[in-house]
């Protein structure tokens, strides 16, 4: 190599080392813009996967919709933030009462609670909401426009409403203002809802986002956008919406009063987390969220490490790193660096449950109970949850999770049919027709197709092959899985139901048999004697007799072992020490109100 | 050359055709409407998403509205998925895809150039085989694996120490909504060099092997020899003699990769966070959102197929020899 050609090959480093030097300089610029914003408090959080869908709360149906439009509109009634379980009155004055043992409801708007400003209002302004607008936004379940998606959260509930719902959907203009029987304005500010007969799940209905009151100026205003547009009451009003990337929103300056809860509201523990700090303060604290979408784990976790989102869910990978897997307390590390855990058992069910109307493992004979049962015995779910789960799951019998009424003492039911017990599976065999396995083909195990799910199937297919069963999973994509789940064609499926409410009838709704495929009751499981407990649930409150069929409800699935399992999951969570007032909860999702930020802790 | 252009167009209108068929057809095994579906679904709401999808009318219906949409350039189709229009979702989602894949492939090509070049000249000798297995390792490891290192350490763990460290782990929320937003330079710098840089390292074992293999035969011809023997400098004959001859195979191969420009990469926007065509693509597959599904193949294909002509154009400027006919 020449001298020359040398040099022109260290000349041309130069410009790349200017280029790397400078980098800093450049990027800084982006720092700049950032720090713009520095006098107001603003707050960062993570939502998981793409994020929501929609932000019009008739079409949103996922965690992620209901994390978003939380923050624009409100319901009637609201979760406590302190007891989550527990409901509390928020468009209201009051809790809704009722004369006549639940079927009309009584209902007092809270006074001054206007909608956020918006052009679509006259001059700009938000106005007061009214009966009319609750009566409007519960309308919209109804419109076969927004695609029925939600409907079947007042089906068949509120008096005259299904007879509107099919004669407005009959012809070619929805008419809102048809009247509906069941819906009555007293005034500007009470009303009654009138319901076909008592149904107690309504109140807890009225807590869930796609109820939440929208004006109707908005909805013709903006059209065909309006799901991207949302105008409501609540703390935040949507500054931008990036899909798959992030959602920001500012302070609703005209947010009614709302405080935050009192003392006596929190718990000990909560008190010792300093969770009562900003007791009766008017919310909300931050002028400012901004969402950031994470579509994987790893990046989640990073930008929480690096502080830069307020809390995380701690990924499954990194759960070892943070807690100690025995005690499933936060390591010392990490507490010294001022960060707080909190967990939440889901009101979850993951199960693998039996098409009731399969050929193989159908029906309500002995002899196809037995065989359902001897496969119940034969799975050992400790040993999936040690394994892959790191023990973080609650195995319980029956289908009522954890922390409701019904759910059997330390999960154990005298009715269950948990596993290892190959004594009993090999029994079970016998009594199905198959002793020691003999003759039984291969059972089909449809789930989505993911590493866990792999994994897992495969430590099921060798547990069920200890009783000479052979276990076939078959793959799919979720939208395939749910194809053949409608068309009821798979013999035995992975699949998980969260409950829609803390109420036991939610989740004993999935054995229903009116609610049976396309429905949720996946199992297609039909007992009438189950069917008339259900109907006669429906109607009653808490009380010890409605506990009591509960459990017999409970009971009479797992003697007919519709389902091996179940499983709650429990979420651990870590909290950056800027983020206030944060305890994360997965029953609603309007607590970001609550939460403040501390600026010197960031910094 | 414009009759050729305009003939090899009309060609390949039937592939076109064809492919859209097969596409719909392939698209339409399954139901796409369990995908859309609520909680607790019934046999109305079934229904009324079949009525409101057009998915109830026969499929040669579908197949020629989709195709009027196709010749009318009409994408104001609702996703099925999202509250976007089709044009909507594509449009903002090809430019961040393009602020990753254009700066990669233009700087893999280039480097993948230059080292096949010099891996030729130097062939069977250390800095050949030196090159060749770094290409080879790089090609050899997941494209996850250098997005956890990546990301860990290219910006997270730096960041830890330096204030202004210029990489990102990932685009926040506090990112601007302009499509555009990617492409100033203080922006492409925080949230696309890294992803640029990852992306390269994994192309580049490729095109190297392959760029070495065409300079390798490239460097056996006889005018090699004949251009040494007459004093040509070394830089001359490989980067005027050598490179315009292997001008084929190159414009073949960078003219085969553009039309994934638009494509974006699945796993890079997934993990660091930019919201283009890859993660609308996979999303919407998830979904079986056919509108973006269909309106997307239908552009792939296209531009497939526009790339092909201009491939065979670019054959006749590169090289006098080849004529269109």
């Amino acid at each position: 190599m020449s001298i020359w050609t040398r040099t022109r090959t260290q000349l041309a480093i130069i410009p790349g080392l200017v280029a790397l030097a400078t980098l800093p300089a450049i990027a800084g610029a982006h720092y700049n813009e950032l720090d713009s914003a520095e006098d107001k408090k603003i707050m960062q959080l993570p939502i998981r996967t793409d994020g929501p869908k929609s932000l019009d709360p008739v079409e949103g149906s996922s965690t992620y919709d209901n994390m978003a439009c939380a923050q624009f509109y409100e319901t009637l009634l609201t979760n406590k933030y302190a007891k989550p379980l527990e409901m509390e009155p928020l468009l209201l004055s009051e809790m809704p009462t009722t004369a006549d043992n639940g079927t009309t409801w009584h209902f007092k708007l809270k006074p001054g609670v206007t909608f956020q400003d918006n052009a679509c209002f006259p001059g700009g302004k938000g106005r007061l909401i009214t009966p009319e607008d609750v009566f409007y936004s519960l309308k919209r379940l109804a419109d076969k426009k927004f695609k029925l998606k939600n409907w079947w959260l007042v089906d068949r509930t509120i008096l005259g409403f299904n007879d509107f719902k099919d004669a407005q959907n009959a012809g070619d203009v929805f008419d809102y203002d048809a009247p509906v029987e069941g819906f009555v304005a007293i005034n500007d500010s009470e009303f009654e809802i009138i319901l076909e007969k008592p149904v107690y799940r309504f109140l807890y209905i009225l807590t869930m986002f796609q109820t939440a009151v929208v004006p109707h100026e908005a909805v013709t205003y903006y059209g065909e956008n309006f799901a991207r547009n949302p105008v409501g009451t609540g703390p935040f009003i949507l500054d931008s919406w990036v899909p798959k990337q992030s959602l920001t929103a500012n302070r609703n300056p005209n947010y009614h009063e709302v405080f935050y809860p009192e003392r006596s509201e929190w718990s000990t523990a909560d008190k010792r987390n300093r969770l009562h700090r900003a007791a009766g303060k008017q919310v909300p604290f931050v002028d400012r969220i901004e969402f950031t979408m994470f579509a994987e784990d790893q990046p989640m976790w990073l930008e929480f490490l690096k502080g830069k989102i307020g809390y995380s869910e701690v990924p499954n990978s990194n759960f070892t790193d943070a807690f100690d897997l025995v005690s499933k307390e936060l390591k010392e590390e990490w507490l010294r660096k001022g960060l707080r855990a909190h967990s939440n058992m889901l009101l979850d069910l993951t199960f693998r449950g039996f098409n009731m109307e399969d050929e193989l493992l159908g029906g309500y004979t002995p002899d196809k109970i037995a065989l359902r049962r001897a496969i119940s015995y034969a799975i050992d779910l400790d040993e999936i949850n040690k394994t892959f789960y790191d023990g973080r799951r609650t195995v319980y019998d029956g289908p009522i999770p954890p922390g409701l009424e019904g759910y059997p003492e330390d999960g154990i039911s005298p009715s269950g049919t948990r596993g290892p017990n190959l004594a009993k599976a090999q029994q079970l065999l016998v009594e199905a027709g198959y002793p020691n396995g003999e003759g039984l083909p291969p059972i089909r195990f449809y789930t989505t197709q993911t590493a866990e799910n792999n994994a897992v199937s495969e430590m099921v297919k060798r547990q069920l092959a200890e009783v000479n069963i052979e276990f076939e999973a078959v793959f799919m994509d979720f939208s395939t899985m749910i194809e053949n789940l409608i068309k009821r064609k798979s013999p035995m499926f992975g699949y998980a139901w969260g409950s829609d409410y803390p109420d036991a009838e939610n989740n004993l709704a999935l054995f229903y048999g009116p609610n049976s495929s396309p429905g949720a009751n996946r199992f297609n499981y039909s007992r009438p004697e189950y069917d008339a407990m259900y109907e006669q649930i429906l109607t009653m409150g808490p009380s010890e007799e409605r506990t009591e069929i509960y459990i017999k409800m409970r009971d009479m699935v797992l003697d007919d072992c519709a389902y091996v399992g179940g499983m709650a999951r429990e979420r651990f969570y870590l909290i950056n020490p800027w983020l206030l007032n944060c305890k994360p909860t997965e029953r609603y999702y309007g607590w970001f109100k609550y939460l403040d930020v501390d600026e010197s802790e960031r910094k | 050359m414009w009759t050729y252009i305009v003939r090899r167009t009309l060609y390949n209108i039937p592939v076109f055709l064809a492919i859209i068929f097969l596409m719909m057809a392939a698209l339409r095994v399954s139901d796409p409407v369990a995908a859309q579906l609520s909680k607790n679904p019934t046999a109305e709401e079934i229904e009324g998403l079949k009525k409101e999808y057009g998915l109830n009318k026969p499929f040669i219906v579908q197949y020629g509205v989709f195709l009027k949409q196709l010749v009318t350039l009409d994408f104001s189709e609702r996703s099925w998925d999202q509250e976007f229009t089709v044009s909507e979702m594509i449009t903002k989602s090809i430019p961040p895809s393009m602020a990753v894949t254009i700066p990669t492939l233009t700087i893999t090509a280039g480097t993948a150039i230059c080292i096949g070049l010099v891996s030729a000249f130097f062939r069977g000798r250390v800095i050949d085989k030196t090159l060749m297995f770094i290409a080879v390792t790089g090609m050899s490891i997941s494209v996850l694996v250098y997005i956890m290192i990546g990301q860990y350490w290219g910006a997270f763990l730096p960041s830890q120490y330096f204030q202004d460290w210029p990489f990102q782990v990932t685009v926040d929320g506090t990112v601007g909504s302009s499509p555009w937003y990617f492409f100033k330079p203080e922006n492409w710098i925080a949230y696309c060099m890294l992803p640029v840089m990852i992306n390269v390292t994994v192309a580049l074992g490729y095109d190297t092997r392959f760029y070495r293999a065409v300079m390798v035969e490239e460097s056996q011809k006889d005018y090699i020899r004949t251009a040494r023997a007459k004093g040509a400098s070394i830089n001359r004959v490989m980067f005027i003699h050598m490179l315009k001859n292997a001008m084929i195979p190159i414009i073949t191969r960078i003219m085969i990769s553009l039309p994934f420009i638009v494509t974006g990469s699945i796993l890079i926007e997934m993990y660091f966070g930019i919201p283009g065509m890859g993660r609308t693509l996979i999303q919407a597959i998830n979904a079986k959102d056919f509108p973006v599904i269909q309106t997307f193949t239908a552009l792939f294909a296209a531009l497939f197929i526009a790339s092909n002509i201009l491939t065979d154009v670019l054959y006749a400027l590169a090289d006098p020899r080849v004529r269109l006919s």
